[in-house]
């Protein structure tokens, strides 16, 4: 009797719950067959979505990025900003396209310079790792005192691979002449390698999109059902 | 042989609808019935457990939760096992969400595994809500938090919060821990202050990626998926949902591979039969 008054949609909560097992079977009773049911609540999906992510747009960033400074702070500066922001919608005017053209040059340029910082802290530490690796067990790149030259291995093993690969997919990618010989060999191996990755990039989507299904499965089972499931 | 060729063309004709059902059954057994699936703890894994270890009690740091439902069957698991080893650590902690979606659902589920370990609001940790623009919220964080975030969810000015006490810019954190399905983390290592640690929570299709950050040491820990939430929950000896939703995927995985032996099978032997 108490697992029925729990399990019903009796108050709020439940009936909260009871609306997204609905959604959750609806959604996924497109594995079944094409179907209005399905239709319907993927529309109202994409609708929740963005009606949701509004809010917050406004309370978080108008609001407190934008309103309070201005009008509790009373930095005047910020007042134009909003407005030219909204030159952007003049893209739909043939007469004043223009006007959302000086937003979207803005926006280029400040990305364009940042990019340059991005850059630098992004892939030059990486060219620093890749051109630092040692190769070859001396006492100047590993700790070699104690006699144990072995336990090394495994590690120059692995920068001889990552060297091999990184070699050969930039012969792949190299475009300025035509691919002959044993340059071509090279990137067909390069080739190869990138199918590796790529194959394990893939293993890992299937991977995420089973635990996807997973977590929603758990939210059937414990929070409709009321079965415990794990330590969460 | 008629009877041997009709068995392998039944086995192509099944319907896609019943191998579904199959999959739900499995997952549905694999989550509930309590078999212990051993695993090896992988180096991000062990890197990234060790580096929150070093932390000392009332040492702060940043959470970067940028997910939401769509992928709260990998990050949900890692946030809470993430949440729970930072408590353990006594260390403080603030949480900002990058996606309006996450500022609610991560507040949702911190506060209930932050009451469970006994952390208090505003004292030991606190929420800073959604900051819209993620390259401009974290080079405004670099020079002065208070100014950037302002509020924080509940609309009590930074400043006044006990946990910040201290605290005024990002340089003042030990680490940030970005748990996300999006790309996130390149900016957090791009325009983070010098010295700020930073661990990584991805979906486990951006794993494949952040394997380059990890090599150069941009990115010191990570925790891959569900999977990397169940090694984490294994090394701290506290089962989480990691733990079963790794079962799960395990026992998903070898149905998956069943299904496409069996098929190969399947297809190669009717394709004999016929003479093909």
């Amino acid at each position: 009797m108490e697992w029925w008054q729990n399990f019903l949609p009796l108050n709020y909560e439940r009936v909260g719950v009871w609306a997204s097992v609905i959604c959750t079977f609806a959604i996924y009773s497109i594995l079944y067959r094409e179907n209005p049911f399905y239709r319907f609540f993927e529309h109202l999906f994409i609708g929740l979505g963005a009606g949701y992510s509004l809010g917050p747009v406004l309370t978080e960033a108008l609001y407190r990025c934008w309103y309070l400074p201005l009008w509790k702070e009373g930095y005047w500066a910020w007042a134009p900003v909003v407005p030219f922001g909204l030159y952007l919608y003049f893209i739909y005017s043939e007469r004043y396209g223009w006007m959302s053209r000086l937003v979207i040059g803005l926006l280029i340029g400040a990305n364009a310079g940042l990019f340059f910082q991005e850059f630098a802290s992004r892939q030059l530490p990486q060219l620093n790792s890749t051109l630092s690796k040692p190769l070859w067990i001396t006492s100047e790149n590993f700790d070699i005192t104690d006699g144990q030259v072995l336990k090394w291995v495994p590690l120059v093993l692995n920068n001889w691979i990552f060297i091999i690969f990184l070699l050969a997919v930039l012969t792949y990618f190299t475009f300025s002449f035509e691919h002959r010989g044993p340059v071509k060999r090279v990137a067909t191996v390069g080739r190869w390698f990138l199918m590796i990755g790529l194959g394990a990039m893939f293993g890992n989507t299937v991977m995420a999109r089973m635990a996807l299904l997973i977590g929603r499965i758990h939210y059937l089972l414990s929070n409709w059902l009321g079965i415990p499931v794990g330590g969460g | 042989m008629m009877e041997q060729q009709t068995i392998w063309h039944r086995l192509l004709m099944i319907d896609r609808r019943i191998l579904y059902l199959i999959l739900f059954v499995n997952i549905i057994i694999f989550l509930l019935i309590p078999v212990k699936v051993p695993t090896v703890t992988s180096p991000p894994v062990r890197k990234f457990y060790d580096t929150i270890e070093q932390l000392q009690p009332g040492d702060i740091v940043m959470v970067s939760s940028n997910w939401s439902a769509g992928t709260i069957g990998e990050n949900r698991p890692q946030l809470e096992a993430v949440i729970r080893h930072l408590m353990r650590k006594k260390v403080r902690f603030t949480v900002i969400s990058f996606d309006p979606q996450a500022r609610d659902i991560s507040f949702r589920f911190i506060s209930r595994v932050t009451q469970e370990g006994g952390y208090q609001y505003g004292k030991d940790w606190a929420h800073f809500g959604f900051l819209p623009a993620l390259v401009a919220g974290i080079k405004g964080m670099v020079k002065d938090i208070p100014a950037t975030i302002k509020q924080d969810i509940k609309g009590t000015p930074i400043a006044q919060l006990p946990v910040m006490q201290g605290v005024k810019t990002l340089a003042d954190y030990k680490m940030v821990i970005d748990i996300t399905p999006a790309g996130t983390v390149a900016a957090w290592i791009a325009y983070r202050p010098k010295d700020l640690i930073v661990l990584f929570c991805p979906t486990s299709v951006m794993a494949a990626e952040a394997y380059t950050f990890l090599d150069s040491g941009q990115v010191a820990g990570m925790l891959t998926g569900a999977i990397g939430a169940q090694e984490y929950e294994q090394l701290l000896q506290q089962e989480g949902l990691g733990t079963p939703f790794a079962k799960a995927i395990s026992f998903s995985h070898a149905l998956i591979i069943l299904f496409i032996i069996l098929g190969n099978i399947a297809l190669f032997m009717s394709r004999r039969a016929q003479g093909g």
